[in-house]
């Protein structure tokens, strides 16, 4: 039934009488129509109240006693350090600060003193989009295993943390844009990844707070049609061989072939 | 603790009263001991879980400032406190740490006329509820216990426990659902063979 989720949430609070009286009319009225939702919230109240039976345990009579003798034999022993004046540490500190930061000074200007090396400029410019493509892939992987992995079924109403979701959907669909503006064609078979994976993405930006399994259904849809999972471990296949096998790195295109050298 | 409790136990603990402390373990033993003996289920184990947490509430007494949630931070160094302890037993050989064998399931409260079968059906749970305690996590046993026993509200169990109020929800709720499961079917007493 709709709701179940969200009600079953407020049950342990209604339990210990937490719940504002809003919250309580909409679990109460919910109850009233779906009988599983008030089996549930029976059985839970019968397991509360059947603590009433154990009380807490209490500490032993001589805790005190017992206590001052264990502090008394584990008091720390003033040592020398103790002895040592306040402003000496400080002293000390300061002249340590001191000696460190004219140390990390002459090394910074050291290093900009120094001739650039010009290295591949094809590796300068590549090296974040495509890292950041890695990271936004695996990102993306991990939201949508969450999402379509989520049984709405089972009785953990706290299972699936929607607004995260939905917020991180909605930060990896900015991203995605992005992204596929820096490729500019560079890549077309990730940049055609990014777009179906900014279909799910949407979908699952626009989930209502309380979905039910039809939403994640089409979803799930969504993603085994498109391949996106698989094409997720694809990319990672090719980038891991990418990286194992210089020989194997990607050939700049055009006018980037004659930057590529040294 | 009301607020206002509070306030005053960290005025008193602040301001160097030679007598606050004992006061305040007098007045906070029986609670600290508690959660300890939940999270450790052992009484060795948890007098020791207090008294640790009890010595570095001294430690820090100077630190304590007004409004800063005494309540919440007194939970939290037991429960770090039980939780390291249950770490490095699970390190050590147990006749290391303890030399005692499994305790007895807590005592309930006096019943006002117990016929000998209810004082035996009532002792049956108790031992249920002891080992049914057992076979939830630490953290669901924690945030149950917490609210259970000792009254704490869901924000201040978040607060003690260092996690969000969400989450502290989400353990209440799938303790109560194991516990249920635990206690929900007609199984017989656990060991003892007390049952008449």
């Amino acid at each position: 039934m709709r709701g179940c989720r969200v009600c079953r949430g407020l049950i342990p609070e209604a339990i210990y009488g937490d719940l504002e009286a809003g919250s309580r009319e909409k679990l109460d009225r919910h109850l009233a129509r779906c009988p599983e939702c008030a089996c549930l919230f029976a059985d839970l109240a019968a397991t509360v109240r059947k603590f009433d039976v154990r009380t807490a345990p209490a500490a032993p009579p001589e805790f005190w006693e017992r206590l001052e003798k264990r502090m008394a034999a584990e008091a720390p022993r003033p040592s020398r350090a103790v002895l040592v004046p306040r402003w000496a540490c400080g002293l000390a500190g300061a002249v340590v600060i001191l000696a460190l930061g004219i140390f990390i000074g002459r090394e910074l200007t050291r290093r900009t003193a120094q001739p650039v090396v010009a290295t591949r400029a094809v590796s300068q410019g590549a090296a974040p989009v495509t890292l950041r493509a890695a990271h936004y892939l695996k990102r993306s992987r991990v939201l949508i295993l969450a999402v379509v992995n989520a049984d709405l079924a089972t009785e953990d109403p706290f299972g699936l943390n929607l607004p995260l979701q939905k917020k991180t959907s909605e930060a990896l669909m900015i991203e995605a844009a992005a992204l596929k503006k820096e490729l500019g064609g560079t890549d077309r078979r990730l940049e055609r990844l990014l777009s179906d994976l900014e279909m799910i993405l949407l979908q699952i930006a626009n989930l209502k707070p309380d979905p039910d399994s039809a939403d994640i259904d089409v979803i799930r849809a969504g993603v085994e049609s498109r391949d996106i999972l698989f094409k997720i471990q694809l990319d990672e296949a090719r980038r891991s061989t990418n990286k194992s096998g210089a020989g194997l790195a990607p050939v700049p295109r055009g006018g980037d072939l004659a930057r590529a050298t040294v | 603790m009301s607020p206002r409790d509070e306030a005053r136990w960290t005025d008193r603990l602040a301001s160097g009263d030679p007598s606050a402390f004992r006061d305040f373990v007098e007045a906070y033993k029986n609670k600290v001991y508690g959660l300890a003996y939940e999270m450790t289920r052992n009484h060795a184990d948890a007098e020791d879980v207090a008294q640790v947490a009890f010595m570095k509430v001294h430690r820090a007494v100077r630190t304590i400032r007004p409004g800063g949630g005494l309540n919440s931070w007194l939970y939290q160094i037991v429960y770090n406190t039980a939780v390291d302890h249950i770490r490095k037993r699970s390190i050590l050989p147990r006749e290391t740490l303890s030399p005692f064998g499994p305790d007895a399931p807590v005592e309930g409260p006096p019943d006002p006329a117990p016929g000998p079968e209810a004082e035996a059906e009532a002792a049956c749970l108790r031992r249920r509820i002891d080992a049914a305690l057992t076979k939830i996590s630490e953290r669901e046993r924690a945030v149950f216990i917490l609210r259970h026993y000792h009254d704490l509200k869901l924000k201040e169990i978040a607060a003690s426990l260092g996690i969000t109020l969400g989450a502290a929800k989400s353990y209440l709720f799938r303790s109560l659902r194991k516990l249920q499961k635990e206690l929900g079917g007609a199984e017989p007493c656990p060991d003892k063979g007390e049952r008449p």
